[in-house]
């Protein structure tokens, strides 16, 4: 009973209103800081415990919504709860990363090297891990676009990675990376992050190409989130629009 | 300030003059001819739009030169759907207001064509920008249909004799700004699948990102407070509305151009 009324004070809706509005203020600060800056920070262990807390709060609102069927609200407020458990797997699976067993990591090849070994830091310096399976780049290839005037670079269209991946005890199989076309390849996510020159040891120039690898075991779940969090408001909004046939919706 | 001496100004120009004379018109005794220049007004934006696709070669979503072409094409249309299910005639502020959308487009932003870098080459370019273009349009309306609420600054007795001019402002502009947010919502998951592919994250704490996200919580903020209170304090209804609203025009302008938030949606 005594359980029942601190929910209700806690949970209230105007605690909610006031909630959001911080959060919304808290998102516009975090704005100011810069992307690197304010993910670093958001990393850092207090704000994964909030996180946490506030999760755990929609989850109590979601689940007494669904008992008092206010079905939107269930959904909105589950599917946030679901978002939030599923970025704190992909932040624990980040903090929890062993060499063994990297998160993720940057690799940078010319075309016939092969590795598996993730690299991090500005000039890619720090050995993070070994993927459990080998990258050998075929080809990489720049594609730009028609220059309209000689002298003239026209900007690059697309730039690929023709890779061969060896997994173990698994035939090899060929990948083709670009931008927006990522591969899977065994909980990995391999992405063409960026491109550059550089010259090889005879002083030729060459391309060598940088690809991104992600693991995210919370993935899944952010989806489902955020899933539910659109039904949610597309169900929201529909009671909004009944109003006009006399019933007494969104209030 | 500039003028566009292109075919694509002289779109631009026509459906701001068409615009102008239906906010004119409808507000004299020649309605019908208004909204005759208000549905003429959307015919040009479109293609305003339709040209500047053709002549770039990509879908003109790109910058916001762009994306402001968009919300001024997006303009008629929503309100139709908008005026069916409310029954609410706002066609005066939307002439105006596609008026104001289109200025920086006809005046300030730079028109200057680019070619799509690899990141915007996805299916999912159209459905982002897209379902933000409408959701910031219908945000826009929502908070001009929110005007009158300002109006009434205690609380609202039940037998108040202008409670009924508040309840029709504040049932519109409550249905009109579910609809933004449930546009909203959809435009946050498809960027956060975009990202997924694209830059390896789902959400990367990009300024613009998390201006979207403030702009949402706002919103969020606005139902819970409605939900809380009815419609016993319209003041505080409207302020959340047009709180919101400013952290759209904040987002569609100033986060876009500030070195302050620069990021990774810095394509314009």
């Amino acid at each position: 009973m005594r359980m029942k009324r601190f929910l209700n004070n806690v949970l209230s809706l105007s605690v909610a209103m006031w909630l959001c509005i911080f959060l919304s203020l808290g998102s516009i600060a975090l704005a100011c800081l810069g992307a690197t800056r304010a993910g670093d920070w958001m990393a850092r262990l207090p704000n994964l415990v909030g996180v946490g807390l506030l999760a755990l709060a929609l989850a109590i609102t979601g689940t007494r919504a669904l008992f008092r069927k206010r079905v939107d609200s269930a959904f909105f407020h589950l599917g946030s709860a679901v978002i939030m458990a599923g970025w704190l797997a992909g932040q624990i699976a980040l903090r929890t990363a062993t060499p063994e067993n990297p998160a993720k990591g940057l690799m940078a090849l010319i075309d016939g090297d092969m590795s598996d070994q993730l690299y991090e830091g500005p000039r890619l310096q720090t050995l993070v891990g070994r993927v459990p399976f080998t990258v050998k780049l075929e080809k990489f290839s720049v594609e730009r676009y028609p220059s309209k005037d000689p002298g003239y670079e026209a900007p690059v269209r697309e730039y690929s990675s023709r890779v061969v991946i060896q997994e173990r005890n698994k035939p090899s199989r060929v990948e083709n990376i670009r931008v927006n076309h990522p591969a899977i390849v065994a909980g990995f996510y391999i992405y063409q992050m960026s491109w550059g020159q550089s010259y090889d040891r005879w002083g030729q120039p060459v391309n060598y190409t940088v690809l991104q690898f992600k693991r995210d075991p919370g993935l899944y779940a952010v989806y489902t989130g955020f899933g539910l969090l659109f039904v949610g408001a597309f169900w929201f909004a529909a009671r909004c629009f009944h109003l006009k046939r006399g019933g007494a919706a969104c209030s | 300030m500039q003028l566009k001496e292109t075919p694509q100004g002289l779109l631009i120009y026509m459906t701001m003059v068409a615009f102008l004379l239906a906010a004119t018109l409808l507000k004299t005794r020649h309605k019908p001819l208004g909204r005759g220049f208000w549905f003429a007004g959307f015919v040009f934006a479109t293609v305003s739009v339709v040209y500047r696709g053709l002549d770039t070669g990509h879908p003109p979503m790109q910058n916001l030169f762009e994306f402001f072409l968009c919300m001024a094409a997006f303009l008629w249309p929503l309100a139709q759907v908008s005026r069916y299910q409310t029954g609410a005639d706002t066609d005066f502020q939307d002439a105006l207001l596609g008026l104001v959308i289109l200025f920086p487009a006809g005046f300030v932003f730079s028109a200057e064509p680019r070619m799509l870098p690899p990141a915007l080459q996805s299916p999912l370019f159209i459905p982002h920008v897209g379902s933000y273009v409408a959701a910031y349009i219908i945000l826009a309306r929502s908070a001009f249909m929110a005007l009158p609420l300002f109006k009434c600054a205690g609380p609202l007795a039940a037998d108040d004799p202008r409670y009924g001019e508040f309840a029709r402002a504040d049932a519109v502009s409550r249905q009109t700004a579910a609809m933004g947010f449930v546009l909203m919502t959809i435009g946050l998951f498809l960027g956060s699948i975009w990202g997924k592919i694209c830059w390896g994250h789902y959400w990367q704490w990009d300024p613009k990102e998390m201006w979207s996200l403030a702009t949402w919580f706002m919103y969020a903020a606005y139902f819970h407070f409605r939900l809380r209170n009815g419609l016993r304090h319209p003041f505080p209804l409207a302020l959340l509305l047009w709180l919101g609203f400013l952290f759209v025009v904040l987002t569609l302008t100033w986060i876009n151009v500030s070195r302050l938030f620069s990021g990774m949606h810095t394509y314009a």
